[in-house]
This record gives C-alpha cells, structure tokens and sequence, in this order.
C-alpha cells in the first residue's frame, strides 16, 4: 500500500472519536436526503400512480376543445392492438348538482363532477372500480358510485337507496334524474374521487345529451415506458384535421398536478444539499483538528523527506476513508429507512400510500457525492497541513 | 584533497527586520569529513539547535552556503530538499518523534518508503532493529515501547536509508541515564561499524567521552573548535 494512504488511513482510523463523528456527519447527510427522496419522490410517485390507475391512464386521448365523435368502439379496438397496450377504455365527464344535508337539512348545492365509464373495459383500464369498498362498481344504466364525500354530504345513503340528481345538458337545460346508489368509493391523496360521482358512461351521454359522444380515452399500457410511442402512434394513424385529437403521456396530461409537486421536491432536495454541505463543514472541522493534532508528525514527515504534496495526499486519503466509511453507513441506513417504508407501505399524512422505490441511480449518486464532498472538505485543511514547515511543525508538542 | 561530507561557509541566521533584528548564528564556518564523529555543545540559547536545522536543511540560512556531498544546497528548491534530506540526512531527535499510529517496524522503513525503494526496505529494517535489540519491538506500535526503545527505533529509522550525514538533536536529553549512556554507546559503536558521519547536538560534552571534533557555540559564534577531542 502506498505509505501516505498508509498513514492517511492509520491517523484516522486511530482516532476513533473523530472518524465516527466525521462519518456520521456524511452519513446522516445521506440519510436525509434519502428520508427526502423516500417521502418526496414517494408522495410524487403515488400522485402519478393514482392520476394513471384513476385518471388519465399512461396515454389520455382527447380532441381539442371538443368531444370524440368517431365510434369509441373503434378507437378502442384499433388501441388494443397496439402490443404495448393493456387496455383502452371510454370516459365522458359532466357535473351535477347535490343538496348537502345534515341531520336531513339542506345546507347547501353544490356541483360535484360525474365520470361516467364503460362498466366492462374500465375495469381493464383503470383500477377505480378497486376503490370501491362498499357495495359494487357501476355496471347497469342508472347506476352509480357515489365518492365517500359526496355520500356523506348526501346525508349517508346506502347501497341500494336511490337519490335524485340535477344534470344540465349539452343545450344548458336542467335534467333531473333519480339513480340508484350501488357502491360508495374511497380513495386517498389528491385524485379526487371522493368528491365525485362515478356511473354508467351510456346513462350519462343520454342524460347530457351526447349519444356516441366520447371526452376520452385512457389507455392503460403493459409497458409505461412505452407511452410515447403509443402517443406516436395513435397520433400517426389518426391525422385526420376533422379528427384534430390530441394524445398526451401521462407526464403532459397530469403536468399542472405534476409541476407543483416537482418545485416542491427541487426544494425539499436542495434543502438536503443544504444539508450535505453541513456536514461538509464538519469534515473541514474534524479534519482541521486533525492537521493540528498532527502537527509534530507532518513535521517529522517532511523531516524525513516527505514532499508537501506527500502531506495534501495523506489528509485527502483520510477524507476519502471519511467519506467511505460515510457513505457505506449513510447508504445502509438510507437502504434500512427505505426498506422499512416499502415493508410498512408508509403513507403521506396517514392517508396516501407513497410508491416507494429502491432508487440506485440516485443512491449512488448522492454516495458519490457525499465521497467527493468529504475529499473536497478535506482539501482545505490539507492544504493548511502543507503550509507547515518542518522546523515549525518540530518545535510543536 | 580532504573528504569533506559536510562544509558550512560563512553562515548567518538572522531573525527580524530592522531594529529587531537578531542573530541566531552569525558567520560560522566549519567542516566535517566522512566518518568523523562530531558534537556540537553550548548552553541554552547559544544557537546549536538552529545550526543543526540549517545542517538538516529543515531551515535556510539568511547567508552563507551549506554544502553537503559536494552538493550546495541552496540551490534547490523546497522538493529538491525534501529529496535531498531523505536520501542524504537521517535524524535523531531529543524526544524521538516516532509517529505513534505506525508500528516500530513501518516506522523505520518509512524513510525508504518515501524515497520508493521498499524492495528488501523490511528486511534491513529488520536486521538493524537486531542491532539495536529491538527485534522482538517491531510489530508494536510507536507509543507502545519505552523512551529508551524508541529513541532506538529513531537511530534505526535515520541509519536505513544509509545516508552521508545523522543529526541528532539531544538524543539522550528525555533519557534516564542508563537509557542514555546505552544510546550514546550505540551511536558511537554505529559510527565505528558503519563508518558513518555523526553530527550530535548536546550540551552535555562528558556524555560522549572521546570524539573525532567538538564545536563548541556561544551567542551564535563558534567559540573553539577542537579536532580528535580527548576528555580531559
């Protein structure tokens, strides 16, 4: 072994107090920023989930600024030929008006969303129908599920009852309209099911007066990378102007959702950066203490014939020791902290499930920069140990 | 032509500027030939541990040459010296300044480490450590072995890379005086046996008995110079 990683590696690993404390301050760095990216990229990652198994699929078909006229039929075959493709399914989206009660007193109308699906190929496309906890998913004409909000504010009607609602039709005229209650849905995090009404897609094109008509098309895919070739393609055989749709990735379709939360991690990231050059500074103290602390032998080191950057490699070896040793600890607990939150399915504010991931790309790269880190902090105090003249450094102690 | 390992010419060291100004050494001038054992003396103060640093180039002199083998060393630069004191000076220092995260063993090769010959560097280190008794020390670490043992392991660690000239420093100043008198027998027998230069720095001239030359300091300036000194 070379004699400066020798000594380099000897000065540190002596002085216990100083290595643990230095490789701590690494790997609680490390910790946070994966305690970060567990929660946060956790919280964005079940978001995503939630927008493509409730919402808008991995690929969201519509047409701009109006309704799909061709045959939902036939757009949903030809999709499901596509090998990627899992499934396609129709959905067309209105609003109605609901008497909020308490204790059987109206205490306000208000308008909750109406989602109507196709009750065979939804089921397919998307795992709402999942979210139903009591009671079943829609399946015939005037049948719905009602969101556990919406039910609530109903005044609580079970499976089975019938309530009225207020539709308005494509021409602005009041429809009213009495439905049977078959489920009631619950979910967690932002989608918004809770709020809204979910039913039968034919029910709700005749109610608003759309027959044939189409909002979208979700499309569930076997493989989520693949959604911009499906987009492609879609896109490709229907470029039709009369057509003029427009398909999204679920990146684009659920980008305002999205944008908020990816400032919101950049922030909570860099404040883990933050963190990080934290215990940067605790190196560079560590590491002064120890140049000081080591001053005799640096001087008998260049006594001996030691060149000064024979002493720069000696503290840069040991910030390189601090930063393994570091960055092994701070990636186990980091690895344990992940582990326990996947094994547990932690959730956000004990609601959201997070999509935990085991993210080795970004665990090597934040070990990669904790290890640069600890070298880079420990230039400076190697630098200062250079600095020390033989005579200087003999006359210490 | 004398065989002149070590020529000291016209050397001043002078600390602070202007009416600060203090001399460490002034105008000294001497030589030493190979082999010889040689003792610097003079009380506290009187500038033989800077004369000692000026002859280890561990500090520059303000004026005047210090020519080693031949070779003028003010002329080279500070990696130069480094290169210079490895392969050329050994040291001996008062408290030994063996670094105590290495072993008895690896600190005696380090000097052969740093000049990058470690081919057989253990094994000489380890036939030398016989020489001083030190052979069942080697694995333990430098803060592990007595005042005297490691002032051993320093002679040791300044004899491996066979250089021209050893300084030392009050080796038997932080000694008992068995320890001591043990150390200044060792440096002479090495000096006989290897025919190597010693330079010591003592203020204790009776220690050493007979020695090849005695330069005796005062206030910077060479007081006498004695050469094949006998105790009187």
């Amino acid at each position: 072994m070379d004699y400066r990683a020798q000594i380099g590696i000897r000065f540190i690993t002596r002085r216990k107090g100083s290595l643990i404390a230095a490789s701590l301050a690494v790997a609680i760095a490390i910790l946070v920023v994966q305690v970060n990216s567990v929660i946060f990229q956790g919280l964005y990652d079940a978001i995503v989930r939630d927008q493509i198994n409730y919402r808008f699929g991995h690929v969201y078909i519509t047409r701009e600024e109006d309704f799909i006229t061709k045959s939902d039929f036939v757009l949903v075959n030809w999709l499901e030929r596509i090998p990627y493709v899992q499934a396609a399914a129709p959905r067309i989206d209105s609003s109605a008006s609901i008497n909020a009660t308490i204790d059987g007193k109206i205490i306000r109308d208000y308008s909750v969303p109406v989602i109507g699906v196709d009750p065979v190929l939804d089921r397919e496309a998307s795992t709402m129908a999942q979210t139903v906890g009591d009671g079943q998913y829609v399946s015939y004409r005037n049948s719905v599920v009602l969101g556990a909000i919406v039910d609530r504010d109903l005044g609580g009607p079970q499976v089975g009852d019938t309530i009225k609602l207020k539709f308005k039709d494509q021409h602005g005229n009041d429809v009213l309209r009495r439905l049977t209650v078959v489920g009631i849905t619950s979910t967690a995090g932002s989608v918004g099911l809770d709020n809204s009404i979910i039913m039968n897609i034919d029910t709700l094109r005749e109610i608003i007066d759309r027959p044939h008509q189409t909002q979208s098309i979700i499309v569930r895919l076997n493989d989520p990378t693949k959604d911009q070739d499906v987009k492609d393609l879609f896109l490709a055989a229907f470029p039709s102007n009369a057509d003029k749709f427009k398909a999204q990735t679920i990146e684009e379709s659920a980008e305002t959702t999205l944008r908020g939360f990816r400032s919101g991690i950049a922030l909570i990231n860099l404040v883990g950066y933050f963190g990080m050059m934290s215990s940067a500074f605790a190196v560079v103290t560590i590491q002064m203490m120890q140049v000081t602390s080591k001053t005799r032998d640096i001087g008998v080191m260049r006594a001996i014939g030691s060149k000064r950057k024979d002493v720069l490699l000696v503290f840069i070896f040991q910030g390189m020791v601090i930063g393994a040793i570091g960055a092994g600890l701070g990636t186990a607990m980091g690895v344990a902290y992940t582990a326990y939150a996947k094994e547990t399915h932690m959730t956000f504010q004990g609601s959201l499930p997070l999509e935990v991931k085991y993210n080795w790309t970004s665990i090597i790269q934040t070990d990669i920069m904790a290890f640069v880190l600890a070298i880079v902090a420990s230039i400076y105090p190697a630098y200062k140990a250079t600095k020390l003249e033989p005579v200087e450094a003999m006359r210490v102690g | 032509m004398a065989d002149y390992v070590l020529e000291v010419k016209n050397v001043d060291k002078v600390y602070g500027h202007g009416e600060t100004e203090v001399y460490a050494l002034r105008n000294l001038s001497f030589s030493v030939k190979r082999g010889e054992f040689m003792l610097i003396v003079g009380s506290s103060g009187s500038g033989k541990s800077t004369l000692l640093n000026m002859i280890g180039l561990l500090d520059r002199p303000t004026r005047g040459k210090v020519i080693i083998d031949g070779v003028d060393t003010s002329d080279l630069n500070d990696n130069e010296l480094s290169t210079f004191r490895n392969s050329k000076l050994g040291f001996i220092f008062q408290f030994s300044n063996l670094l105590s995260d290495l072993t008895v063993l690896e600190n005696v090769t380090l000097p052969r480490k740093i000049q990058g010959t470690v081919h057989n560097s253990a094994e000489e280190a380890r036939t030398l450590l016989k020489t001083v008794g030190l052979e069942t020390q080697m694995n333990k670490f430098a803060n592990q072995i007595s005042g005297g043992q490691a002032q051993r392991v320093a002679i040791t660690r300044a004899l491996i890379n066979k250089p021209s000239i050893v300084l030392a420093d009050e080796p038997t100043g932080n000694l008992d005086s068995i320890s001591a008198e043990t150390t200044v027998q060792l440096l002479k027998s090495l000096n006989r046996k290897l025919y190597q230069t010693f330079i010591i720095v003592t203020h204790d001239r009776h220690q050493f008995g007979d020695v090849d030359k005695v330069v005796t300091i005062k206030d910077g300036r060479i007081l006498k110079e004695e050469v094949e000194a006998k105790m009187q």
